[in-house]
């Protein structure tokens, strides 16, 4: 008994070494991007003062930039709504404007307070949260309205969301001016240049061509430029095409970024759960 | 017998730089240093080999925790923890180690020091990135990563260990 217990002294330091490292494997084993941004939400509630302290510095140097990418975007807008330049038009649109309920889509503004691209499953902290009516599954556009990712987590003043530079991120893309589509993931190779899977081998996609989001997204309004294709080529059993698409959004420089709710998603989801469509439910 | 405190300031200096400084450093994909790993290389020689185990598993724990990554730097940094004695035995043959003394170039020799910490950030960046990727399709992508990520992180070594050694005695 007394040498069991002395050979257990000798190789506790192993016994214990193997036991942390299984259960720490075992634990990132099982991990999803989901459990990952819920850690980083929670980490958020904690060091967030810091890293918004870090990120408000950070963003004074890109103030300029920023400024003129809203003053360009101002200017797009309203040339946009001087096209509305009758009058009973625009005040069709005041009351749209006046009525929530009329708007499928609702949108705000949030600072990035940390953001990485130099992993493989990048997050985005951003400085809002439930109290601001962020909610999951919210889309993350640019400033100039590219896609950028989804809200995938939130505590109360902070969320999470994973940008399309994340290996777990899906979204589906279409090559604009043409039906076209595939879907948008990334590889973990390069931050400028994401993915469009499984395009039809008809599609012929050309450099330069546009990407922009499908209507068919939970997360993404239509037409949300993704980027532009930079190269194509036909996978080996000549079936579909792996597009390389260059990202309008610039992530890593990303200071402040727009959020979209569907309202509309709720009422679509639970449509989908509706008894009525499952199978056994049919009527006879 | 060490006093504590200079090894919890090291705890909190390199946990806080790895946060706030080198986590949103945001360069490229091919640069993320993982300076952390400098606070399980400084803890003294002649350290309790569950006591560097424990040090390993808090700092592993809390990069965990602040970067979001569920397990991804505790495996790495409970290996180097638990490596550490045999890498010190194995580079360092002089019978002086148990003698204790942080692990610097004036108490090991440069040659030593630098093998030291080459070694011990190659073991850890490799199970890092290779977990973080796992994916053989991505392998020389992924050796890029732990060469330039690793190369960055061994000079951040070498700079905190002249500061964490400075005005310190060193006991050879």
């Amino acid at each position: 008994m007394r040498k069991l217990f002395e050979f257990i002294r000798s190789v506790y330091v192993v016994v214990l070494f193997v036991a942390l490292e299984a259960i720490a494997l075992n634990y990132y084993a099982r991990s999803s991007h989901y459990t990952q941004a819920r850690l980083l939400v929670r980490s958020a509630e904690i060091a967030g003062g810091v890293h918004g302290f870090f990120a408000g510095v950070r963003r004074y140097f890109t103030l300029g930039r920023e400024n003129r990418m809203l003053a360009g975007r101002v200017a797009e807008l309203e040339e946009r709504l001087a096209a509305y330049g009758v009058a009973e038009t625009a005040a069709r649109l005041a009351t749209y404007l006046d009525d929530p309920k009329a708007r499928t889509y609702r949108m705000m503004a949030a600072t990035v307070i940390s953001s990485s691209v130099n992993r493989t499953q990048n997050q985005i902290i951003l400085d809002r949260g439930r109290l601001d009516g962020v909610v999951e599954r919210m889309a993350v556009l640019s400033l100039d309205g590219a896609m950028v990712g989804y809200v995938v987590d939130c505590t109360d003043r902070y969320s999470v969301a994973i940008p399309v530079l994340n290996t777990a991120y899906r979204a589906s893309g279409r090559i604009a001016e043409s039906d076209y589509i595939g879907s948008v993931y990334w590889d973990g190779a390069d931050q400028h240049v994401a993915l469009l899977g499984d395009v039809s081998k008809y599609a012929d996609p050309q450099p330069g061509q546009r990407v922009v989001t499908t209507g068919f997204s939970q997360f993404f309004p239509p037409d949300v430029p993704i980027g532009t294709v930079e190269s194509a080529e036909l996978n080996e059993t000549q079936t579909a095409y792996t597009v390389r698409v260059r990202l309008a959004a610039e992530i890593a420089t990303m200071t402040e970024v727009l959020l979209v709710e569907n309202r509309d998603r709720a009422e679509i989801e639970s449509l989908r759960q509706s008894e009525k469509l499952k199978p056994n439910n049919s009527p006879e | 017998m060490y006093r504590i405190y200079p090894f919890v300031i090291l705890f909190l200096t390199t946990a806080l730089l790895q946060v706030f400084l080198f986590d949103n450093l945001s360069v490229s994909i091919y640069l993320d240093p993982l300076v952390y790993v400098a606070f399980v290389l400084l803890l003294p020689l002649d350290i309790r080999p569950v006591t560097l185990l424990g040090a390993g598993l808090a700092m592993g724990l809390a990069m965990d925790f602040a970067m979001g990554t569920a397990g991804l730097n505790t495996v790495p940094t409970l290996l180097i923890a638990f490596v550490r004695p045999y890498l010190v035995a194995g580079l360092y043959s002089r019978d002086d180690a148990r003698e204790g003394g942080i692990p610097s170039p004036e108490r090991l020799g440069r040659a030593v020091f630098a093998k030291y910490v080459v070694a011990a950030v190659a073991i850890h960046h490799t199970v890092f990135f290779a977990l973080e990727s796992l994916s053989a399709s991505l392998l020389l992508h992924t050796a890029l990563r732990i060469v330039a990520s690793g190369a960055v992180t061994v000079a951040c070594v070498r700079l905190i260990v002249s500061v964490f050694t400075a005005k310190r005695s060193v006991r050879v």
